[in-house]
């Protein structure tokens, strides 16, 4: 019997409308490493976060063990003194602090004075990197690393805390291969020292080759269990991910395509958060009238900043852009709106809505100026043109006047939309249209699509899950590595294969 | 009985929540109330005329400050520029012997320009607007001293004078119908007008703004302009009132502005409040001012007030603040149970 170093018993996250996660229970032994995989929505992250104390004791029903003692963490400062240790997709580091002292951060040993004692440090430092048998320098700043040793110092950071167990939220998304393959080396021989690992990753191939247990999550349900001494399927994994979905939920697409109506050329696109890298190296495509466009790819494909510098949202290094065969130079937002494009962001509450504003105002914000007569707004046209959109999207609320922060995401992505859909756009941007929403609206987001684009709107749309890009989207452009990776049409793409392309094995 | 009492106060306490100026009503009445019962001369009629003479000048200022704290911005040289729109003006018409006119003109430009500074620094250069007008304020008073060598302007033409003691109705100095006039102008700019929603969508959540192609460079220019016109103007009027331009007029002024805007409603965190709970404000920063002295309170305590005042009006906008929030997730809850209950 394997000794049980983790246990989540029956554990249900609710968010208001939706249920993250419906009673998972789940163990991890000591002496291995877990993969957790599961498409997007599938509950995974939720579950880290429980674990990591970001979601606290109390929001959330169930229960957590370690070593069969149970956990109440209400921070992530009680997780980490619990022995967990977690390294997130995104890097969480001090770019301006040395590698030594991002690796002690909030543990710097002092001297007898109670100054910080240097000396100790960066040899504490060395020894936690030497572990992981790298060798970087401990005094140089994290900002002048490449993200492959950036990563390597979060996870020489999260060692130097000796945790028991060690979650990793897609660590190889940044790497290439071979710092990849050395990451697995060092994990393996972290679990032959007595960790336990969680993996999370998209990449079936790394998980097979690495992690001893694979479980699968989907709708918030842990759906199934393999493990390696059994030898993994990865046909079997692939179809409980994906599993039998409600394919009613996705209106018959019909589509009538017709001229070329937008065309972006060789597209190249600073990296976020590396400076000196580029996330889109050089990306074209084109965009017929009343189609939709699927942008596929994993994580830090860069399909999100390929859709906001289009819209002059975010800086692109160059690139060039025809609508109706004619080229626009789109510098912000505002341009991008006056030659017809609209742009639901991924994240709303980021730059989707305004907090402080009602469903009324944040429906106008983008058409105002043609909703004034003479110095002032309009205000019964403008009460008039958000009343038609929210009967014709049905947006469920008491009235116009209710905070937009007091709506459900689904709701809350309606009044979005009502917004773009007032400024008459003939190109519509979606960056992940039903992310956090509830089956009921999803539907509804998807018959309002197909209704659309019989209107001559075309659409481009991002999104994680792949059935909803299948089912919705006229032609597919995969991007990986910068660049366009394969492009289907209709009919021509499955999930697996899909998912091999994008993952760029 | 208990509980239609309870839903009489539950409503008293929704209707409370709901209005943007409701507190700063609640807190003028029992304020008046509580001054009255110590000295009922704070209620005649040439106090309260004298109050309002003193909140037209700080009226006019607060109407600034207010659509910049709108915007999630902050102005700290207003009452520096006051100072200087005051001497320039000054200066214009007695040293440089230009016509009334031309010289208010002048002065209102040098406020144009302190808030266009104010406004590059913080739009183009990214900077933090507590700094860049902190730096304002001391190169504004810095000027004045220089200008100046601590000798006041004095004394100012007869016929610029003349506009300081012009009175309405034979009662009302003429900046408190000014004053009211901007306020008007700026209420209904700030609920009205594109702008105004631009400044409002601007604060409540700047990225979505900018998504949703609103100029946000262009509307945050505007206020600090505005705002330091405002306060070039008042300085102007308060000079006007004197006869003579003070070099250390206007000293704190940004402390009592801001206390007024905040206690009046304007969220310290930017995308709420209106103008007219501001003027409510500042209305009430000079009562008590007023009654300070009323009261024989020394004006060596003043600081102290003003100072205390102004943490709990922002102690009182965090607490709307949270009982808001516990409302909305109350709201949000029943929606979703009522969801469940419906599947």
């Amino acid at each position: 019997m394997p000794n049980t170093i983790l246990a989540v018993r029956d554990v249900v996250k609710r968010f208001a409308g939706t249920v993250a996660l419906k009673g998972v229970s789940l163990e991890l032994y000591s002496n291995e490493i877990l993969a957790l995989v599961g498409e997007n929505g599938a509950g995974k992250s939720t579950l880290m976060k429980i674990l990591s104390g970001i979601y606290p004791y109390g929001s959330y029903e169930g229960a957590i063990e370690i070593k069969s003692a149970p956990c109440r963490f209400q921070s992530p400062f009680d997780s980490e003194n619990a022995g967990i240790a977690m390294i997130y997709q995104e890097l969480n580091l001090e770019l301006d602090l040395t590698v030594g002292e991002n690796i002690l951060l909030g543990r710097y040993p002092r001297t007898k004075m109670g100054l910080i004692d240097w000396t100790r440090l960066y040899s504490e430092a060395e020894r936690v990197l030497e572990t992981l048998g790298t060798e970087i320098d401990t005094h140089v700043t994290v900002r002048s690393l490449s993200p492959s040793m950036q990563q390597l110092v979060s996870i020489a950071r999260a060692l130097y805390r000796n945790p028991q167990i060690l979650i990793l939220d897609e660590p190889t998304s940044v790497l290439t291969e071979n710092e990849a393959q050395n990451l697995m080396r060092i994990l393996r021989s972290l679990r032959n020292k007595g960790l336990s690992c969680i993996y999370i990753s998209h990449k079936l191939d790394e998980i097979f080759s690495l992690c001893d247990r694979t479980v699968v999550f989907r709708d918030g349900c842990k759906i199934s269990e393999h493990t390696k001494a059994d030898g993994y399927d990865s046909t079997r994994v692939i179809e409980d991910m994906i599993g039998r979905r409600l394919d009613m939920m996705y209106p018959r697409r019909t589509a009538n395509i017709g001229d070329e109506v937008l065309r972006a050329e060789h597209f190249q696109i600073p990296h976020p958060s590396a400076y000196g890298k580029l996330i889109i190296q050089d990306v074209s495509f084109t965009l017929y009238r009343g189609e939709i466009l699927g942008l596929a790819g994993l994580v830090g494909a860069g399909r999100s900043e390929l859709l906001a510098a289009v819209f002059g949202a975010i800086e692109k290094n160059r690139g060039e852009l025809w609508i109706d065969g004619k080229k626009v130079e789109i510098k912000n937002p505002t341009a991008a709106i006056q030659a017809g494009l609209g742009f639901l962001s991924e994240d709303r509450k980021k730059n989707g809505f305004v907090q402080s504003m009602d469903i009324r105002q944040n429906m106008t914000l983008a058409t105002l100026r043609r909703l004034v007569s003479g110095p002032f707004i309009d205000r019964i046209k403008e009460n008039e043109q958000a009343r038609m959109y929210f009967d014709k999207l049905r947006v469920k609320a008491p009235g116009l006047e209710t905070l937009i922060v007091n709506l459900s995401g689904g709701n809350q992505q309606k009044v979005i939309l009502a917004k773009w859909l007032m400024a008459n756009p003939r190109v519509l941007l979606l960056d992940e249209p039903t992310r956090g929403i509830d089956v009921g609206t999803k539907s509804e987001i998807y018959k309002l699509m197909q209704e659309l684009t019989d209107m001559g709107i075309s659409i481009i749309m991002i999104s994680s899950e792949m059935p909803e890009l299948l089912a919705m989207c006229d032609r597919l452009v995969v991007l990986g590595r910068g660049v366009v990776q394969a492009e289907f049409r209709r009919g021509e793409a499955d999930e697996v294969r899909l998912l091999r392309v994008a993952s760029c094995t | 009985m208990g509980s239609s009492k309870k839903a009489i106060l539950k409503r008293a306490s929704d209707w409370f929540l709901k209005k943007q100026e409701s507190s700063i009503i609640l807190i003028l009445l029992l304020f008046s109330a509580l001054v009255i019962c110590v000295n009922p001369a704070f209620i005649s009629a040439s106090n309260i005329i004298n109050i309002l003479h003193a909140t037209g000048f700080t009226l006019v200022v607060v109407v600034g400050m207010s659509l910049t704290l709108i915007t999630g911005g902050l102005d700290l040289s207003v009452g520096s520029v006051y100072a200087l729109g005051a001497l320039i003006c000054g200066m214009a018409c007695t040293n440089g012997g230009l016509p009334v006119p031309v010289a208010i003109l002048l002065g209102l430009s040098v406020g144009v320009a302190a808030g266009a500074v104010n406004g590059v620094l913080i739009v183009k250069a990214g900077m933090p607007p507590m700094i860049v007008t902190l730096g304002m304020q001391y190169m504004a008073r810095g000027l004045v001293s220089a200008l100046t060598k601590g000798v006041p302007i004095f004394p100012l033409p007869e016929d610029f004078v003349a506009i300081g003691s012009t009175k309405l109705l034979g009662q009302f100095p003429i900046i408190v119908p000014l004053a009211i006039a901007i306020a008007v102008v700026g209420h209904i700019t700030l609920s009205r007008t594109v702008f105004g929603r631009s400044v409002y969508a601007i604060g409540g959540n700047q990225e979505a703004a900018r998504i949703s192609g609103i100029n946000i460079d262009r509307t945050k220019m505007t206020v600090y302009i505005l705002t330091g016109m405002l306060a070039a103007l008042a300085g102007i009027l308060m000079s006007a009132r004197l006869g003579s331009a003070e070099p250390s007029t206007g000293t704190g002024l940004e402390m009592k502005v801001i206390c007024g805007a905040i206690i009046g409603g304007i969220s310290t965190f930017g995308g709420m409040g209106t103008i007219f709970g501001a003027a409510l404000g500042a209305l009430f920063m000079e009562a008590l001012t007023n009654s300070l002295t009323l009261m024989k309170i020394s004006v060596y305590w003043q600081n102290l007030v003003f100072g205390a005042v102004l943490v709990l009006s922002v102690l009182l906008d965090q607490y709307k603040r949270v009982l808001t929030m516990r409302q909305s997730i109350k709201s949000t809850e029943y929606a979703a149970a009522e969801a469940a209950a419906k599947k």
